[in-house]
């Protein structure tokens, strides 16, 4: 290793283990800690209101079901379009324990961490049954057999009382060590909860990445059949792709459970699968990065133009109709522009940023 | 130095005075609300003329000064029938200092109805699910729920059907704005409404209802009661209609007689089913535009004045959301002439004290709008329409249905 350890530049890697440390330089680590702390710093300084705040949430949830979205298909290379539906196992985890206990329960309200973590493992569990067809179909045939998954689960939470046949199960405030979370911390309570959660899984996926578990995944995804003469278990990888992405699918659903305090089907159909697939290709597919990026741009374009939609419609009457379709029209529009300009998303633009800073001193 | 620090004083207190004096003189108050709802996405054929009656009737109190110098703000975020975004919608309303929430779908209602009641915030949704009400004191709806529509139709059906107990099925929409009148009607079946529950369809997307119509008719059903959204109404009439099974008067044996609650009907069902619609048989508590009155003619020239078209201006989700902003309307008013400031538990107070002297009648509905502690459905006399001649008409007078209350 070099002697100065703030710059890429003119340092070698000189063993496997340090070309998969987690930082490269010093300065990716205190950058990155930097931004950790202001991510948790900024509330005391800067107030939102709480519509920001909600959706400020609501990113953080999408990014953890987006990282577990990225697992499967950025880099085991499985398609699943039925993400919502394993997000919606960990929903429905929290919501059957309301309905059972009482949605006051003690259990709901005092082990809160404890009933994530439970969702997150349910998720797992059904997502390693899921992933049982993948030890035998690929590609599109795969991509149907998620689809039937989340058919299945909507078909299910629609007709059974006992998910109150798809209506909203109410779930109540939780507890925490200075009392009950009241309605106008209610936002900033679990804006926190979530980022803390997110910083310990984004850590926990980066070092799956550089175990051989997680290198596995990659060997699959490039040729199974090349990883199966390295001695690795394509069956096994597979399958437990789709438990990671469920098991993380599982956590966002139940954080979305406690976040809006309550469980509804509307939340978890198809739509918010293809939802979570857009935003995993815009962010980019294959890289962390790509699993927080996505989610933010996607967010942050909703709210732009759904800005615009309104600014348009009082400004420009005759055209009222036109504004309201703005929302969706952009949406698909972005999605075919990435998928045509920047198939590897705006994590690649950020590659290319990262890319110039580490030869400074030297021209890119 | 004294004298010289008065006269600073003084001025500037006459320089405040006339800067602010003309400004508060002639601005009123702003009074804040809010409405979110599906004018884009599923059910926005029934969204955008409700948002467009709203809009419409809030510019025209303003613009008529019916509250005087004071003038209604009311923020129309279209949600795409999407609860997360409906909360979204509500919490930036809150944010903006809201005093009364007018609220869309069963869905989000029924989410939402813990902030409601956290916030304490008024209340009137689109949806006339009679679930909105349960563990509620700050939900009203507007009209009799569905429930009470669908107990009306099968009153209906046991008063006008000759020969043995007439046989019903329930075309329902699969969701709790569907299902929810099923279970209220069983009850008044239980307590003595003469008609047989004899299958209760919920309805998918599906094109062709050839298979259930037919199994219908095989299990002697005479009469459909329909509690869903118009387009899969229309393609079970045409269904009906090309196989023969429609009835040409109400109650034809061996025939289908079809009814339906108030978001089945109205001139987009006639325009999706053409002539299979002929003989459908739909209630609502809103006065329609086929049938002039005094509400009718207020609804086509409110519709007139803001530049809407034929489509808009004739649809009886327009008269829903005029009639909403009526309501809102009329409570700030009374608020107002109380002397009292209009908040949202000003407002709420008043929204319970409309009932007995004190009714409502917006002209665009059949009967008075009442509310109270225990009462938070606003119109309960409901009207039967029929299809005849390609466009809805009367079938006898207004009614209040006898079994709700039993």
């Amino acid at each position: 290793m070099a002697s100065n350890r703030w710059l890429a530049t003119g340092n070698y890697f000189t063993s496997y283990k340090e070309e998969q440390r987690i930082f490269f330089t010093s300065l990716d680590r205190t950058a990155m800690c930097l931004f950790i702390i202001v991510l948790f710093a900024w509330p005391l300084f800067f107030s939102v209101g709480n519509k920001y705040m909600l959706v400020i949430d609501n990113i953080l949830v999408a990014i953890i079901a987006v990282m577990g979205l990225n697992l499967v298909t950025g880099f085991a290379g499985l398609i699943s379009i039925g993400h919502a539906a394993f997000v919606g196992v960990g929903a429905y985890t929290v919501a059957s324990l309301a309905r059972t206990l009482g949605d006051g329960h003690i259990i709901l309200t005092h082990c809160w961490p404890l009933v994530i973590i439970l969702s997150g493992f349910m998720g797992a569990a059904f997502g390693a049954i899921v992933g049982l067809p993948a030890l035998r179909l690929k590609h599109l045939y795969l991509a149907i057999a998620t689809l039937s998954f989340q058919m299945i689960f909507q078909w299910i939470i629609n007709f059974m009382d006992f998910f109150n046949q798809g209506q909203t199960i109410s779930v109540s405030r939780v507890i925490w060590v200075t009392g009950k979370v009241a309605r106008k911390e209610h936002y900033l309570f679990w804006y926190y909860a979530i980022l803390v959660t997110i910083v310990i899984l984004a850590f926990a996926v980066r070092n799956i990445l550089r175990t051989k578990y997680g290198r596995c995944l990659v060997a699959v995804r490039d040729n199974d059949r090349a990883a199966d003469a390295m001695g690795m278990h394509p069956g096994f990888t597979k399958v437990y792709a789709f438990a990671l992405a469920g098991f993380l699918a599982g956590i966002a659903g139940a954080l979305h459970a406690y976040l809006y305090r309550g469980v509804g089907i509307e939340s978890f159909t198809l739509h918010h699968s293809i939802n979570y697939l857009a935003m995993a290709i815009v962010g980019g597919l294959g890289t962390l990065s790509g699993c927080f990026m996505g989610p933010v741009a996607i967010k942050i374009l909703d709210l732009q133009v759904e800005r615009l939609s309104e600014w348009a419609s009082e400004h420009l009457t005759f055209a009222a109709n036109l504004a309201t379709a703005l929302k969706p029209l952009s949406f698909g529009l972005i999605i075919v522009l990435f998928l045509m300009f920047e198939p590897r998303g705006i994590a690649n633009w950020w590659r290319i940023a990262k890319s110039y800073v580490k030869l400074w001193p030297f021209r890119y | 130095m004294k004298k010289n620090n008065m006269t600073t004083c003084m001025f500037l207190l006459v320089a405040v005075f006339m800067l602010n004096f003309p400004v508060q003189a002639h601005a009123g108050e702003v009074y804040k609300l809010g409405l979110s709802m599906a004018i884009t996405g599923p059910t926005s054929d029934a969204g955008n003329p409700y948002s467009k009656g709203v809009a419409d009737y809030f510019s025209f109190v303003n613009d008529t000064k019916i509250l005087g110098d004071d003038t209604i703000d009311c923020t129309i975020r279209d949600d795409q029938y999407k609860t997360d975004v409906t909360k979204q919608n509500f919490e930036d309303f809150l944010d903006q200092g809201i005093v009364f929430y007018l609220n869309y779908s069963t869905g989000s209602t029924l989410a939402l109805k813990k902030d409601f009641e956290e916030e304490k915030m008024p209340v009137i949704p689109a949806s006339f699910h009679a679930g909105n009400l349960v563990d509620s004191n700050y939900i009203f709806l507007p009209i009799a729920s569905y429930s009470a529509q669908a107990i009306g139709l099968a009153e209906y059906v046991a008063k006008n059907n000759t020969g043995p107990k007439p046989k019903v099925a329930m075309f329902v929409h699969p969701s709790a704005f569907g299902r929810g009148p099923v279970e209220d009607l069983e009850k008044a079946i239980a307590a003595g409404l003469d008609v047989e529950i004899v299958e209760v369809v919920e309805h998918g997307k599906n094109l062709d209802n050839t298979a259930m119509l037919k199994r219908l008719i095989s299990k002697n059903v005479r009469y459909v009661i329909s509690q869903t959204v118009q387009s899969p109404v229309a393609t079970m009439l045409k269904d009906a209609s090309s196989l023969g099974l429609a009835a040409s008067t109400f109650g034809e044996e061996g025939k289908l007689t079809f009814l339906g609650c108030h978001y089945t009907g109205g001139n987009d069902l006639v325009a999706l089913a053409g002539p299979a619609s002929e003989n459908y048989y739909w209630t609502t508590s809103y006065t329609i535009t086929n049938e002039p009155s005094a509400g009718t003619t207020a609804q086509l020239e409110l519709a007139k004045k803001y530049n809407r078209d034929e489509k808009a201006a004739n649809s009886h989700n327009y008269a829903n959301g005029m009639m909403v902003a009526q309501v809102a309307t009329e409570v700030i008013k009374r608020a107002k002439a109380k002397g009292k400031k209009v908040t949202q538990e000003s407002l709420y107070e008043e929204m319970l004290a409309m009932n007995g002297d004190n009714a409502f009648s917006p002209g665009t509905t059949v009967g008075p709008v009442t509310y109270s502690k225990t009462d938070h459905a606003g119109v309960d006399t409901l009207q039967l329409y029929v299809v005849t001649g390609g466009a809805f008409k009367s079938a006898g007078t207004p009614f209040i249905p006898e079994f709700t209350k039993k």
